[in-house]
């Protein structure tokens, strides 16, 4: 190759990643930056004028000792945990039986991906009605079937339960996408060398579709876990992070620091705080699956 | 470094505004004739918006002057005002502001005194000034009516007031409650579960809702978050004597004819709860019209309303939950005088004729009192003057949002069982003392409660 | 596996199927029936109501309502957005897997794509609005079509990456040895082979934008807001206008609803193309 075709390379090499660099810079890392430099400061305003004034790492400090943050972090993750693997595994054994069946194949899966498609605040604001003790259409089913109505919603044993079923309601459908091309991709001979040889519906799951699988279910693991851990929408409009405590989740403890109590240095701390919980979790869960896909 | 920056911009703003300011100046004196700059005014959505929405079209309609609404989700309108005065040139020229954070807007110097932008603007007679909440002294920091500048035109009265069934105290005899045993008396005979329930309260976690709900309570029984706020005096009262017994009126109101889950219910629930006949009694911010539209309710004409019961020897005592409309410091000078010019027409007395009769209470004492109210129509209008009588401040202090941060977690909790009333009371009051010290008030505390 | 057993297990199967058809549908058409109650005959949780229009009259002709105008500017932020998404990330996508970057250049992107990731949406809105009011981005298409670009890049930058990184390299180097510069390849060979990623990527990305609050709500005022943030406004402030939000949401599903089932195929098929594998 000569060296004009190499310096074109180069030139043609700068400018395709410059868009992504360019909106990357501006739009992502300035403010982030910003957000970190806010975490050591606290901003004050008077007479229309803002003033930094430097804290240091007091607001970590605090953070330290901040009950409701730690609550909010429990709940997070307790949420995330249960939603997403709820929603794997159901979106997964869907994919299972959506592929394993051939009329009908089309409509399930339009109808399994129609969730996807309604944004937060309207499910927020159906569930919330759906939910309602004196006349939501749950409890009156529950009473069909001969339980005692609940107070999902309003009942600190349930609230965070509650909210928990919404995400499955809403996220399923994605992890089932996810799956469903996953599944839809693997090579066919695989699976007819095995069942020339005998193998059971199940050992073939076992031994050969979830290995095979295993990449793309870390993928969207980890991808899933990410959006669950940012969950806001939905708990903003069913509960409100009440009742006490029970569905406090972060980006809510985040919201209410930063924009009702107008903290933002605290604020800033704690985004900055959460975001490496977060990135030390996705790490930790990537090195464990690989660590125990390598044993097995 | 930001300050700095910012500094910089604001001397440009003030020379563009000034030199604004003297190509208009002349045009000040008779400024209710004149045509004036278009103007966005920032306000959330409500029921009573269609009311202003109808008063803002009658402007436009009388005068050929142009009013931009942007309207919002209510949780949305604090952000986007806070954003518009922070920046070089505000976007709105009225920020329609509630009574809980306008102090921000005052204290941070975002707004524009209203005499500073016309020296002969006054606030008509007939103008509620809502616990003086107009007036700002910025030297001293507080709301004076006397030392005070004139900051904003109050935009929207809304206090709770007690909703009862009426056609049920027909049928039962009862009278319309004064105290908080008579309400209890009261909402037992209503007291009908699981089909209707003799009060419900709304005891729910949110940004200003169970402590809203609970402060009639604790004011009428002369308890209260802090000593004297308007005064000065930061003592931490939560956890008195008083405030004990109000809670524990509140809680017996729930226990025997309340809702079974009250530290689940919000304000919109208990609105439904009234709407579909489930409540006895409710308290809450007016719902005049949502109550006698036969398309939301199944209680038209059925809803009366009082104020807020009370103690024995204190006066009924209503939060104020209003609305002001205030002019951005951060506009040009030919905007501001335009945005006075619409809250000037907003206050005569046809506005609020108008405004009344669009379906939205009126901030004039005058209509209120006027001969509108004997109609079944507006028979809120007279419990609502009563009660606007005592009607107080819940804040006057930046600090606000993190003490109800406290005690909407706190008074949750006590509602929810999760917490006795004495150590949750107790706790608040150490939480919002350390608080309020840190921001530097004298706050001290009494002494705990006892079991 | 005899004849009956294999018969019994498609019936099962299809019973469990239809069975989460069921839950997944009963929200919606719950919620297509709100549309045309009145708000106290959604209360009630009345089941034989005589439907209203009135709902759906109020949310498109009354005088409160922009609900035509917010429509237009979320078809447009989407699309825009969804456009610029596509174009900045195959792009780099190209650039990254294929123009030979060093390492470090391709990890931090791809790292930094996953950090941004993880910051809730709501602690940059602000940032964003106090970037773009003083050069007169905010309440502009620009402003909002940018920060929804910037949003969905991270997820777009990863599913395109898998798309060209699946394209053969021999076809790339045959083009080069056939004279062809870098935007001939990328238009003539890239893009046609990429075509069911696009699409893939495409309708998610532009799903996402069409459903986006926090940062809407921030960065426009009346002439630029989008459906969330009208059907937010249903949320008021002491009571939720059920049966109008209902109706709201009804409209606002449906060009969603029409573009995936004219195009979940194209969904399905992109992504398993590549982009799990």
């Amino acid at each position: 190759m000569g060296r004009a075709a190499a310096a074109s390379d180069r030139f043609w090499r700068n400018v395709t990643l410059a868009p992504a660099l360019a909106l990357f810079v501006l739009l992502t890392a300035l403010p982030l930056i910003e957000l970190a430099l806010l975490s050591f400061h606290d901003v004050d305003w008077a007479g229309g004028v803002s003033t930094w004034r430097s804290t240091g790492i007091s607001h970590y400090v605090a953070l330290a000792g901040d009950n409701l943050f730690r609550v909010s972090i429990l709940n997070t993750l307790l949420f995330s945990a249960i939603a997403v693997t709820g929603e794997m595994v159901l979106g997964f054994f869907l994919a299972l039986l959506t592929t394993s069946v051939g009329r009908g194949r089309t409509i399930y899966r339009t109808v399994f991906l129609l969730p996807i498609l309604m944004p937060g605040i309207i499910i927020g604001a159906i569930w919330k009605l759906m939910y309602s003790f004196d006349f939501g259409v749950i409890n009156e089913i529950v009473t069909l079937v001969g339980l005692t109505p609940r107070d999902w919603l309003g009942d600190s044993h349930f609230a965070l339960a509650s909210i928990i079923v919404v995400d499955i309601w809403h996220w399923t459908p994605f992890c089932f996408l996810l799956m469903l091309a996953s599944l839809e991709s693997l090579p066919d001979d695989v699976f007819e060398a095995a069942e020339i040889d005998g193998a059971s519906y199940w050992q073939i799951l076992r031994a050969i579709t979830l290995p095979l699988m295993l990449p793309s279910i870390l993928v969207t693991f980890v991808f899933r876990l990410i959006l669950a851990f940012k969950v806001f929408d939905e708990v903003y409009l069913l509960t409100g992070g009440g009742p006490g405590t029970s569905t406090e989740v972060i980006s809510f403890t985040i919201y209410r620091r930063f924009f009702t109590e107008d903290r933002v240095g605290y604020g800033a701390a704690m985004s900055v705080t959460t975001f490496v919980l977060i990135a030390i979790l996705i790490v930790a869960v990537i090195a464990l699956t690989r660590r125990r896909a390598s044993t097995s | 470094m930001a300050s700095a920056r910012t500094t910089r911009r604001r001397v440009l703003t003030a020379a563009v505004a000034m030199a604004a300011g003297l190509s208009v100046g002349t045009g000040i004196a008779h400024a209710q004739s004149s045509k004036e700059v278009p103007i966005t005014i920032v306000i959330n959505q409500s029921p009573w918006f269609d009311g202003f929405q109808a008063v803002v079209e009658k402007y436009e309609k009388e005068t050929g002057n142009q009013v931009d609404l942007d309207v919002n989700p209510f949780a949305g309108s604090l952000e986007k005002q806070r954003n518009a005065v922070r920046s070089k040139e505000s976007p709105y020229d009225i920020l329609v502001m509630n009574a809980g954070f306008f102090i921000e807007m005052y204290q941070g110097g975002f707004l524009e005194p209203l005499t500073d932008v016309d020296p002969q603007f006054k606030l008509d007679k007939d103008i509620y000034t809502f616990d003086d909440s107009v007036y700002w002294d910025a030297k001293d920091k507080r709301i004076d009516a006397k030392s005070g500048k004139l900051m904003s035109v109050p935009i929207n009265p809304y206090i709770p007031l007690l909703h009862y069934r009426s056609d049920l105290y027909k049928e039962k005899g009862l009278k319309v409650p004064q105290t908080w045993d008579e309400l209890l008396a009261n909402a037992k005979a209503l007291n009908d579960p699981p089909q209707r329930y003799g009060i419900v309260q709304r005891g729910a976690r949110g940004t200003f809702d169970v402590t809203f709900d609970v402060l009639p309570y604790l004011w009428s029984y002369g308890g209260g978050l802090f000593k004297d706020q308007k005064g000065g005096d930061f003592t931490v009262t939560v956890n008195s004597g008083q405030s004990e017994a109000a809670m524990k009126m509140y809680l017996k109101l729930a226990k025997e004819a309340g809702h079974p889950s009250t530290a689940g219910q919000t304000q919109t629930n208990v609105i439904q709860a009234m709407a579909t006949g489930r409540a006895g009694h409710i308290i809450a911010v007016l719902a005049a019209g949502t109550f006698d539209d036969p398309d939301k309710s199944i209680v038209v004409d059925d809803v009366g309303f009082a104020p807020p019961p009370h103690a024995k020897g204190y006066p009924s005592s209503p939060p104020l939950g209003h609305w002001l409309g205030g002019i951005p410091h951060n506009i040009p000078k030919n905007r501001q005088k335009a945005a006075l010019a619409f809250l000037n027409w907003f206050q005569s007395d046809k506005a609020q004729r108008a405004y009344a009769e669009a379906g939205s209470p009126p901030v004039s004492r005058a209509v209120l009192e006027s001969d509108m109210a004997n109609q079944q129509k507006y028979r809120w209008m007279k419990p609502l003057a009563e009660a606007l009588k005592h009607a107080r401040l819940t804040f006057v202090i930046p600090e606000s949002a993190q003490v109800l941060a406290i005690t909407e977690l706190r008074f949750n909790q006590i509602i929810a069982g999760d917490l006795k009333v004495a150590d949750g009371l107790n706790k608040m009051a150490d939480e919002i003392s350390a608080v309020m010290k840190k921001a530097g008030y004298k706050a001290p505390e009494l002494e705990p409660l006892k079991d | 596996m005899s004849v009956t057993a294999t018969r019994q297990s498609t019936f099962l199967r299809h019973a469990l199927l239809i069975l989460a058809a069921i839950i997944v549908l009963f929200p919606f058409l719950w919620i297509t029936a709100a549309a045309f109650k009145t708000q106290i005959a959604l209360l009630m949780g009345r089941v034989l109501f005589a439907p209203t229009l009135h709902n759906f009259a109020d949310v498109l002709f009354s005088s409160t309502s922009d609900y035509v105008r917010n429509f237009t500017n979320s078809l447009i932020i989407g699309l825009a957005s969804t456009a610029l998404v596509l174009f900045v990330a195959t792009l780099a996508a190209f650039s990254l897997n294929r123009m030979k970057w060093p390492n470090w250049v391709m990890h931090s992107m791809l790292g930094w794509a996953v950090i941004f990731h993880m910051v809730p949406p709501i602690t940059l809105a602000s940032a964003w609005y106090s970037m773009f009011r003083p050069i007169g981005l905010d309440n502009s298409y620009l402003g909002l079509i940018l920060a929804h670009a910037t949003l969905n890049l991270p997820m777009a930058l990863w599913m395109m990456g898998v798309f060209v990184r699946d394209v053969p390299g021999e076809l790339i180097e045959a083009a080069r040895i056939a004279g062809a510069e870098i935007p001939t390849i990328l238009a003539r060979v890239i893009v046609p082979l990429v075509r069911p990623g696009l699409a893939a990527t495409g309708i998610l990305t532009f799903i996402f934008s069409w459903n986006e609050f926090p940062v809407s709500l921030t960065l426009t005022q009346r002439q630029t807001a989008t459906v969330p943030v009208a059907i937010g406004k249903y949320a008021q402030e002491n009571t939720i206008a059920f049966s109008g939000m209902a109706a709201a949401s009804v409209l606002s599903m449906l060009p969603a609803v029409i573009l995936l089932i004219i195009a979940q195929r194209f969904i399905v098929r992109g992504l398993t193309s590549g982009a799990v594998k």
